[in-house]
């Protein structure tokens, strides 16, 4: 197997607002798009051959893979125009596929670990996961190692065995695409019509992200794994412990304490007093003022935080200006999305390029629209679209 | 303006040569050529782009050769006067950029002594003059026919049957390209990346002898080691990455841009280096010299000093620059070229520092020549920029005034602090109006069916309105018109009406109740007003007929917001008239001529 196909197309509506300036898998997780955790597992087994279906906002997915040179693979676009499914996204790269290609989504985040073996599998071939929770996913019946079929979000699981979305294809895999939209069911027709589909099960990492607050958890799960690296500046009176990475040029003032699992990036000006507590991330340009203390969540790039600020787990995207004393601790909520109540511990999301007021209070469970616009001494709470202004 | 390249190696030379030709396009393009030597001399060249040229040229055989794209300074685009040019024997061949001013009495001279001329050039006084100097040597002979130029030039001749080729510059651009067993030349680093990242940048008046194991240079009479550097572009960086034009791609990449030059410059890591830059102590105050789009930083740049600094500044264009006769060594002086090579600019550089003054350059090419000439250089760390239209260029140009600015030791460190915290929001605003970009198409859609457009501004956004109305007419060929905004009833008033736009580019700072009676004298004109306005200005949303939002800034900082948002303006228009947009026609990326 030398070539992958990688479906990068997809918006990921339930992760809004952080999803209306970019695609799914351009989401920052500890420091990197999940499409690169995916693309830098491919390179380690040797596939550098890489196809990128794109389609919604795919000008990030451009901006930041260019040629893939630097990530050291060779990546060929195809945009698919409008997102109707995973088939018909596959379906737009059918006239640069090899004979034998591995199909991958990119928003799920992946390790090396994960396909080593699967890249050398015979095709056709589904990789597939014991989890806890498979309602979520397409749950696969095996009989002697070959597939029976994909049932999709069932109602009641058959087993705990589900697909990651991760395929090993013939070119044979597009006469059966028409009419289908989707690649499961492209499976189940195949199956029905006597082909044979091997399931090869991974315990390697599989990170799905669904909603807002998964982020939360991804970034927790990858930050066990960061290469330390303390370039930088540390004043004197810094205490750092655990895993921590900070990027070049960032300063860390006297008398902050910084506690891995911790992904700092670069051009920070941290400090002083300042506390950066597990499991979090920190984008580039970022100013963390006196006195704030922030846990379990994760920090946006040229996002500047004001003096006294407790941030626990939350998510705050790029740009977002945040006066003094914001508060946003975490709590249970009962968080709507899509129309359907999810019970989570959670403190605040915030989108892109928001402007908060000082002392600023948020609910446990707010989700905050991009670019809204919060006046001082506010308390929010809910869910505010886009735009918002609270005065 | 010109490009030319040169390979020596074991390839095949044909493919290289045009494959870095068409990277230097930017430089110009109304013809091209190559000339390939193995054992005899072959030249293919046309007056067609690269692209065109690859695909009729024959199939060349040989492992050195030169090659040219042009764009006309003497002669009109034509087979005959594309380079390269050759001598009466055809075995000598000559790509040059520049200038030779006394070129007509050597063709006269070398008419008189049998030579035969076929094109208007006055490159070819060149290959003749090496041709009559030949006397084993190609070096010699480079160096004998040189002697007798008056004018800039940077050349690559090569002959059959003689494995090196030789150059030589003065005034004008050329770099070497070092790689294992084979070495490539060029006027600019681009044309080389496919190939290796390590240059040598070639002195004023260096000559050198290229072959595929060695470089030679002789400087001053004197063998010489060229000083390699390492180029930290990427072959990406100077391709188009997804993007339709170079353009697009360019605006996009500002928000990075402004973080690299933060990162460079403004980090908080060593505050006690960044106060060194200037003493303006003694200075009775500074001098900006600069052309196009520079000329608008420059413009902005003095607004900023002035208000941070609170030294008087001049700002000059550099080719007016040449008539003025009072400059005083007191004068701190700033030279803004974008290539590092705009005639004009360089001219005013030599000009100032024989006067004594102390000269800071501030360019985006590292060993340029005006960073050479320089008493300092500050880069602007915009990576290549292709598109003849300047755009990422010019923001990374205002951060780098807003830095020289708060460098100056005179200023408060509250104000330092309050301004450096403004700057590192720059990349998420700059963000925020990219992602504004489906909006401003709809005004784009409206604007390219107009004939003629003003573009109005006060004070720090001034400059901005000039930018703004450069950047429209030189990729849609709108008239456009920028001007302050006080100036339109002394005479503009005369050609508004209901078929000429105005956009209003509206701040909240000293001038903004200014601009809102602006605005409402050209509504009483009858004149359709676009306005640039903050996010939230609803008193502008009431006056104007539509308004293009962008985020709020400290008014110091709106020249980068509102810039960008007219450059996606200029570019959409563009694209809906269907223009050539980042080869608008009769433009060339750098001026290196007066």
């Amino acid at each position: 197997m030398k070539q992958a196909v990688i479906l990068s197309a997809g918006e990921g509506q339930r992760l809004r607002p952080f999803t209306a300036t970019r695609p799914k898998v351009m989401l920052s997780i500890a420091g990197k798009p999940i499409l690169q955790y995916v693309v830098e597992a491919l390179a380690q087994n040797g596939i550098r051959n890489l196809v990128m279906v794109i389609g919604y906002r795919r000008r990030e997915i451009l901006d930041y893979m260019g040629s893939g040179e630097q990530f050291g693979v060779d990546i060929t676009y195809v945009t698919q125009e409008k997102q109707l499914g995973t088939a018909h996204a596959l379906a737009q790269a059918k006239e640069v596929t090899e004979e034998e290609f591995l199909v991958l989504p990119g928003d799920n985040l992946i390790e090396a670990d994960t396909i080593a073996r699967f890249v050398m599998v015979k095709p056709e071939a589904v990789l597939v996961k014991r989890v806890d929770n498979p309602v979520r996913y397409g749950v696969v019946t095996i009989a002697k190692g070959m597939v029976k079929d994909i049932a999709e979000k069932p109602e009641e699981a058959k087993s705990n065995v589900v697909s990651t979305g991760t395929y090993a294809f013939t070119k044979r895999v597009f006469d059966f695409i028409e009419p289908e939209l989707d690649i499961p069911d492209v499976l189940n027709s195949m199956i029905a019509r006597g082909k044979l589909i091997s399931a090869q099960e991974t315990d390697g990492p599989w990170l799905d992200v669904a909603y807002p607050w998964d982020i939360l958890s991804l970034n927790d799960a990858v930050l066990h794994r960061i290469q330390p690296n303390l370039g930088g500046i540390f004043e004197t009176g810094v205490v750092v412990k655990g895993l921590v990475s900070v990027g070049k040029d960032t300063v860390v003032r006297s008398n902050s304490y910084i506690m891995g699992s911790v992904v700092i990036g670069n051009n920070c000006d941290i400090g002083p007093n300042v506390c950066i507590l597990p499991a979090t991330s920190v984008g580039d340009n970022v100013v963390i003022s006196p006195f704030t203390d922030i846990k379990n969540s994760v920090i946006g790039s040229d996002v500047n935080i004001g003096p006294g600020c407790i941030i626990q787990d939350s998510v705050i995207d790029k740009g977002c200006v945040i006066n003094g004393h914001f508060t946003a601790c975490s709590g249970e909520a009962d968080v709507k999305v899509d129309d359907e109540y999810h019970t989570v511990n959670m403190g605040a999301m915030l989108g892109g390029g928001c402007d908060l007021g000082n002392s600023v209070t948020a609910q446990p469970g707010v989700i905050v629209g991009n670019h809204s616009q919060v006046q001082a001494l506010k308390l929010v709470s809910g869910r505010l679209p886009d735009r918002s202004l609270v005065v | 303006m010109c490009g030319i390249v040169g390979y020596i190696g074991d390839k095949s030379a044909r493919s290289i040569l045009l494959n870095c030709l068409r990277r230097l396009e930017y430089r110009g393009y109304d013809s091209c050529g190559i000339a390939v030597a193995g054992g005899s001399l072959e030249v293919y060249k046309d007056a067609v782009r690269v692209e065109e040229l690859a695909r009729v040229a024959p199939q060349l055989d040989g492992t050195a050769g030169i090659g040219h794209t042009r764009w006309a300074t003497h002669g009109e685009p034509s087979p005959v006067n594309a380079h390269p040019h050759i001598d009466c024997s055809g075995k000598i061949a000559v790509v040059h950029n520049g200038v030779i001013n006394n070129y007509q009495k050597l063709n006269r001279q070398l008419t008189a002594e049998g030579h035969s001329f076929v094109s208007e050039t006055d490159t070819e006084v060149i290959s003749h003059l090496i041709e009559k100097y030949y006397g084993g040597s190609l070096e010699r002979a480079v160096e004998a026919a040189l002697g007798e130029v008056d004018g800039s030039y940077a050349i690559i001749a090569v002959m059959a049957g003689d494995p090196e080729l030789v150059v030589a510059r003065k005034d004008s651009p050329l770099v070497i390209g070092v790689s294992d067993r084979e070495n490539f030349i060029a006027s600019d680093v681009p044309a080389l990346l496919d190939y290796t990242n390590r240059v040598i940048y070639l002195e004023e008046g260096d000559i050198g002898v290229v072959t595929k194991d060695n470089i030679k240079i002789r400087r001053c009479g004197k063998e010489v080691v060229g000083q390699e550097h390492k180029v930290l572009w990427r072959v990406e960086d100077a391709q188009k990455g997804g993007y339709e034009h170079f353009m697009l791609k360019e605006i996009h990449e500002q928000p990075k841009v402004i973080r690299d030059t933060l990162g460079e410059y403004i980090s908080a890591a060593e505050p006690e280096a960044r106060l060194a830059m200037v003493t303006e102590a003694d200075l009775e105050g500074m001098l900006i010299v600069a052309c196009g789009t520079s000329y608008h930083a420059a413009l902005a740049g003095k607004y900023i000093l002035d208000e941070v600094v609170g030294i008087p500044v001049v700002v000059e264009l550099a080719g007016e620059f040449a008539y003025f006769n009072q400059i005083s060594a007191k004068t701190g002086a700033i030279v803004i070229t974008q290539s590092g090579e705009t005639a004009d600019a360089l001219k005013a550089m030599k000009r100032l520092k024989e006067v004594g003054c102390r000269v800071v350059a501030i360019t985006n090419v590292v060993g340029s020549t005006a960073s050479r000439l320089a008493d300092q250089t500050v880069y602007t760390r915009a990576g290549p920029e292709i598109s003849v239209a300047a755009t990422k260029s010019f923001t990374v140009q205002l951060m780098v005034l807003y830095w020289l600015a708060l460098s100056c030791s005179s200023v408060d460190i509250r104000r330092v602090d309050s301004l450096t915290m403004g700057l590192r929001q720059l990349p998420g605003k700059v963000q925020q109006v990219l992602d504004n970009e489906d909006k401003i198409k709809e005004y784009a859609d409206y604007l390219s069916k107009c004939e003629d457009v003003f573009f109005i501004g006060r004070g720090i956004n001034f400059p901005v309105a000039l930018e703004g109305a450069l950047k429209l007419k030189e990729i849609s060929y709108i008239h456009a018109e920028g001007y302050a905004a006080g100036e339109l009833k002394h005479g503009p008033f005369a050609l508004l009406g209901a078929n000429t736009p105005v956009v209003a580019i509206v701040a909240q700072d000293s001038a903004y109740e200014a601009m809102l009676t602006n605005i409402k004298e050209i509504k009483a004109k009858g004149s359709p007003l676009i306005a640039l306005a903050d996010e939230g200005d609803e008193v502008v949303k009431e006056l104007a007929d539509s308004v293009i939002t962008v985020p709020r800034v400290d008014p110091i900082f709106s020249p980068v917001v509102n810039t960008v948002a007219l450059q996606l303006l200029a570019y959409y228009t563009a694209k809906q008239r269907d223009c050539p947009i980042d080869f608008p026609r009769n433009l060339a990326k750098s001026v290196t001529v007066e």
